[in-house]
């Protein structure tokens, strides 16, 4: 041990950091009004956010250790750099906000502190031992390093003991380039194996539910995974089975990891143990792009990164978001983004299909533009508007203000996915993203909302005889509706995927998926978010909005905008809630790295080995 | 000056045509002096602009005006392209450089990042580059002569020179694989060893290279009409040449006795006796006589190093920046995550910028790099040693005659590869 032993905390000799609260001393456990610079703890781990755990009066100890230097907080110093944190913040956290990088595996800030993995151990100044940085409070005074030979030292040894009996798979393993083992190997050890003989053998496909597959041999048993389904869905579906090499995480006897949260394990493992059997072998992780998106499954809106390669989207990732989905979201969403490949309307078609597997003439998106126009304009003012809740704000923003404006709509039917389950913790029962969006621009254009099912009486009753739909999901039986659909004389169809509906339109035009296009989305508690463009649109389609306009250009009137960007900030400013909304300042960022980053060169978007943002780094938490 | 083209009085349409009317025009029997200056574009696609540089030269009579030179017709943005791979990635770019003496290049480019990551690299390795190195120069040098003989008349001396160039470029290729694009040497030492019987294959065609530099000598350094062209023609001063930023050869011509070998000796060079060159006049011949005598010295480097390399290993055994062994990579989960980040992230070089340099054949090579601490650079700057040499030569053969143009682009050995870049 150092001299570190030895060094008491200096006590008041030094200025306090500026933004310290100085002679006024607030009462013992009230956080100050001002808290210092460093302080800045914006997400403190849920399992140490114990701000609540008064700091010892100091005028009431005469005996005992000196006042603490910045009161209400832990002042100490981490590789030469002070750092002042509330107390219970443990040594990854606060190092972190130094710049000093400890390594970590089984540690994840959202879950309970397991500290098994021994990569984070530092040397602290009142330890005669390493110790686990994950786990250990800072204490007031203390002096940490990260970064000595005894530290590195130890950081070698677990990668060796690590690696000791990992297979050599990095060829056939989908976590090759966002994998912790590659990243630290690199990092902290770099030495050449000493293995002598054979290595553990497991179970390298063991399915442990319809979502996720686990390779035993991979697994440096961090327990992650465990930890995640007993915390967080509280659905305690995996555990630890057997000891040393043999050790194995597995489903309890009978049962399956089926929660509707099993591929956040996927997420969360750390090397390639646990997969995602929907994207196992699909894609290497380095020819994917990333693109902050919003998820569509539900109306809860959970942030993303959708991947994508060319014009495909192979996954969503949760994005981390404090207020709406922490660093989750459930697999129904995470499956969801299968509409976005299959199934798509890639071309506009003029005339209903006449049978079962017949072909529609496809023609060109400009004919089909003013064939519906022509069928448009004989029939205004009669026209009857049924509008998706899956469109974002910009779509409906545009698509109903020329139902108003051009078509002389007064009421919008309501469409959209059919409810479904809610579950316990993100899951809502409206498979809609967007409902919310849809009801604050009926609002704010003065449009009244009914319910689907008065569209299908409608039409059956023979009152409505031209309808103009904006995406043709629909809350009842498709097919119903599609024979009723059938009845209409003009039916002009706005859509993304193929359905028995579209097979009915007279006028069927492709719209653009959220991936292809930035826009922006209410979610159910009312927060509006923006998502950004991953690629362009497939097919001849593009989005409700410019289908919207350009059928406004055909039927004589005037639409400005040419962007999304400026379809929202022209049309919004009609709806209370989202004049107030920046446009520009919510689009999360898409690059973090600064200056000019290098143009996409190839079709998947970046230049062969481009990294998710740039740099390469230890991937997520 | 009055413009003798302009015609005296406006084209009379009843005057007699001079191109089909059978008698000649009384003002064609008049046989005045042209005094107009003549523009006469040389290349880009001619014999004496090596590679593709056109001359836009203005000639009044015989003698240049002015001359303006163009170049880019060889660009390839390597700067730019450097920036989007990795450090290793970028080598074979640098064969492009210089492509006479690439694995000049190819060994600077790699002493500047081994610099900024602050690299020892092993003996042996050192060696290796020396050896190739001064083949290389070898290689340069014969193709700058035997050209410079050939663009004035003299085909024998060309002959003799591809004739030595082509044992160099045998041994070239024995060694790296490649005759003319080598790729050689990776960050850290090299990425082949000598092959087996090759050092003793060396001295033999130094042996027989040499004997023809000595025919090459006899025939052109004596010779009337090469020494008539070449002496006191294409001359630059010493302060000029340091103004222009020349190095190399060229710049010793003038009697500067720079070279980066011995100004500031990398690798093995400060083992070796070597001589360095210095000329007087600064003009063509003066330049054409240190390349013939720098071939000598390349010799005495090549067979002291070849000599004198020690045995042992030669690439650094470290898994952050070579690549592990094969059998490491295929059989062991430490050698393939090594081999994995290393192809597809590259080498972590250290963020900071660094300028190094080495002595290429044609002068200072200079690397200025930024990293950000990525796998690939954030800027690659090449200062190659044609390109001040190159813009000098205006204002060195202003007032001069055409016919010494030639000799003057021949020796300053411009190499489109590295100016163009």
């Amino acid at each position: 041990m150092s001299d570190n032993d030895t060094k008491k905390p200096t006590g008041d000799s030094q200025t306090p950091p500026k933004g310290a609260p100085s002679e006024t001393r607030e009462a013992p456990g009230s956080t100050p009004k001002h808290p210092p610079a460093g302080a800045k703890l914006d997400t403190p781990p849920a399992a140490h956010s114990s701000p609540t755990a008064p700091p010892p009066p100091p005028a009431a100890k005469p005996a005992g250790p000196p006042p603490p230097k910045n009161p209400g907080f832990v002042t100490c110093t981490i590789d030469g750099k002070e750092v002042v944190v509330k107390p219970g913040t443990n040594m990854v956290e606060a190092a972190r906000m130094v710049g000093s990088d400890i390594p970590y595996f089984c540690y994840h800030p959202r879950l309970s502190i397991a500290a098994n993995c021994r990569m984070c151990m530092v040397e602290a100044s009142n330890a005669p031992k390493l110790v686990p940085a994950c786990q250990t409070p800072l204490a007031e005074g203390q002096v940490i390093k990260t970064n000595t030979l005894k530290v590195k030292e130890q950081q070698r040894a677990v990668m060796e003991f690590l690696l000791l009996n990992h297979p050599v798979d990095c060829s056939i393993c989908d976590q090759a380039g966002e994998c912790k083992l590659q990243d630290y190997y690199m990092r902290y050890d770099y030495r050449p194996s000493r293995l002598e003989g054979g290595k553990v053998m497991k179970n390298k496909r063991k399915v442990l539910g319809p979502r996720v597959v686990l390779d035993q041999e991979r697994c440096i048993i961090c327990s992650r995974c465990v930890r995640f389904m007993n915390e967080i869905p509280k659905e305690p579906q995996l555990g630890i089975f057997g000891r040393g090499s043999h050790e194995v995480i597995d489903t309890f006897p009978g049962s399956e990891l089926n929660s509707n949260y099993s591929l956040n394990t996927v997420d969360i493992c750390p090397v390639g143990a646990l997969l995602n059997r929907d994207f196992r072998f699909r894609a290497r992780a380095w020819f994917l792009s990333a693109a902050p998106s919003v998820c569509t499954g539900c109306s809860r809106g959970c942030n993303i990164y959708a991947d994508f390669m060319g014009q495909e989207t192979y996954r969503y990732r949760p994005r981390e978001n404090e207020a709406i989905n922490k660093s989750w979201m459930c697999d129904q969403g995470r499956m969801s983004y299968k509409y976005l490949n299959l199934g798509r309307v890639l071309s506009a078609v003029v005339g209903r299909q006449q049978g079962a597997g017949t072909a529609r003439p496809e023609v060109a998106r400009k004919e089909a533009i003013k064939a519906a126009a022509k069928a448009l304009a004989e029939v205004k003012g009669m026209v009857a508007v049924l509008a998706s809740p899956l469109a974002s704000n910009e779509d409906l923003l545009a698509t109903l203000t020329f139902a108003k404006g051009t078509l002389g709509a007064r009421e919008v039917y309501v469409g959209g996915r059919p409810q479904g389950d809610a579950d316990h913790y993100l899951m809502t029962a409206d498979k809609n993203p967007n409902r919310k969006g849809l009801e604050l621009i009926a609002a704010g254009l003065g449009l009244a909302l009914k319910p689907f099912e008065e569209l299908v009486k409608a039409i059956d009753g023979g009152k409505v005889k031209a309808l103009y739909a904006v995406g043709t999901e629909v809350p009842g039986n498709v097919e119903t509706f599609a024979q009723a659909a059938a009845k209409l004389d003009v039916f002009v169809a706005q859509a993304m995927n193929e359905s028995p509906l579209t097979a009915q339109a007279t006028v069927l035009l492709p719209a653009s998926t959220h991936v292809e296009y930035d826009g922006s989305f209410v979610q159910v508690d009312g927060i509006i978010q923006r998502f950004r463009k991953a690629y362009p649109s497939k097919g001849d389609a593009v989005a409700h909005w410019a289908l919207a306009a350009e059928l406004t250009r055909e039927l004589g009137g005037t639409a400005a905008w040419t962007t999304s960007r400026e379809a929202f900030r022209e049309l919004g400013k009609q709806v209370a809630e989202l004049a107030q909304f920046d446009w520009d300042k919510a689009s999360p960022p898409d690059r973090e790295k600064p200056g000019i980053n290098p143009l996409p060169t190839a079709a998947d978007g970046r230049p062969p080995g481009y990294r998710e943002f740039g740099a390469p780094r230890v991937r997520g938490l | 000056m009055a413009d003798t083209h302009k015609p005296a009085s406006p084209p009379n349409p009843e005057a007699p045509n001079p191109d089909i009317d059978a008698y000649a025009h009384e003002a064609e029997l008049e046989a005045h002096l042209q005094t107009k200056r003549m523009y006469v574009n040389m290349g880009p696609s001619h014999p004496a602009m090596h590679g593709t540089v056109r001359m836009k030269v203005e000639l009044e009579g015989e003698n240049i005006a002015s001359s303006d030179c163009e170049i880019g017709f060889l660009h390839r943005g390597f700067q730019k392209s450097c920036e989007n791979v990795t450090w290793t990635q970028c080598l074979p770019y640098t064969d492009r450089l210089n492509y006479v003496s690439a694995m000049m290049n190819n060994f600077g480019f790699l002493n500047a990042v081994e610099k900024l990551i602050g690299l020892e690299i092993p003996e042996r390795a050192q060696y290796i580059r020396v050896i190739g190195s001064e083949l290389h120069r070898i290689h340069d040098h014969l193709t700058c002569v035997g050209a410079t003989g050939m663009e004035l008349g003299g085909f024998a001396p060309f002959l003799f020179a591809v004739e030595a160039r082509e044992l160099v470029m045998d041994r070239v290729a024995e060694l790296t694989g490649a005759r003319l694009t080598t790729n050689f040497g990776r960050i850290g030492g090299m990425n082949r060893d000598l092959p087996e019987g090759w050092i003793e294959k060396v001295h033999k065609s130094l042996d027989k290279v040499m004997e023809l530099v000595t025919e090459i000598d006899g025939l052109l350094t004596r010779n009337r009409i090469f020494v008539d062209r070449t002496k006191d023609t294409g001359v630059i001063s010493a302060e000029d040449a340091i103004d222009y930023g020349w190095t190399g050869p060229c710049l010793r011509a003038c009697g500067v006795n720079y070279d980066v070998r011995k100004a500031k000796p990398y690798w093995v060079y400060d083992r070796f006796d070597f001589d360095v060159p210095v000329g007087e006049k600064g003009d063509n011949y003066d330049r054409y006589l240190m390349r013939i005598e720098e071939l000598k010295q390349s010799e005495r480097i090549l067979r002291q190093a070849l000599k004198q390399i020690p045995a042992g290993p030669i690439i650094l055994d470290d898994w952050r920046i070579a690549l592990p062994p094969k059998p490491e990579v295929y059989g062991t989960i430490e050698g393939v995550i090594s081999h994995f980040k290393l192809v597809m992230e590259g080498i972590q070089v250290p963020a900071g910028e660094v300028y190094d340099c080495t002595e290429a054949a044609n002068g200072e090579l200079g690397w200025y790099m930024v990293s950000d601490g990525s796998g690939r650079p954030y800027k690659v700057h090449v200062r190659a040693p044609g390109y001040p040499i190159l813009s000098a030569v205006p204002s060195i053969i202003k007032g001069k005659m055409l016919a010494d143009l030639i000799p003057t682009f021949d020796t300053i050995n411009m190499i489109g590869g590295e100016v163009e870049q």
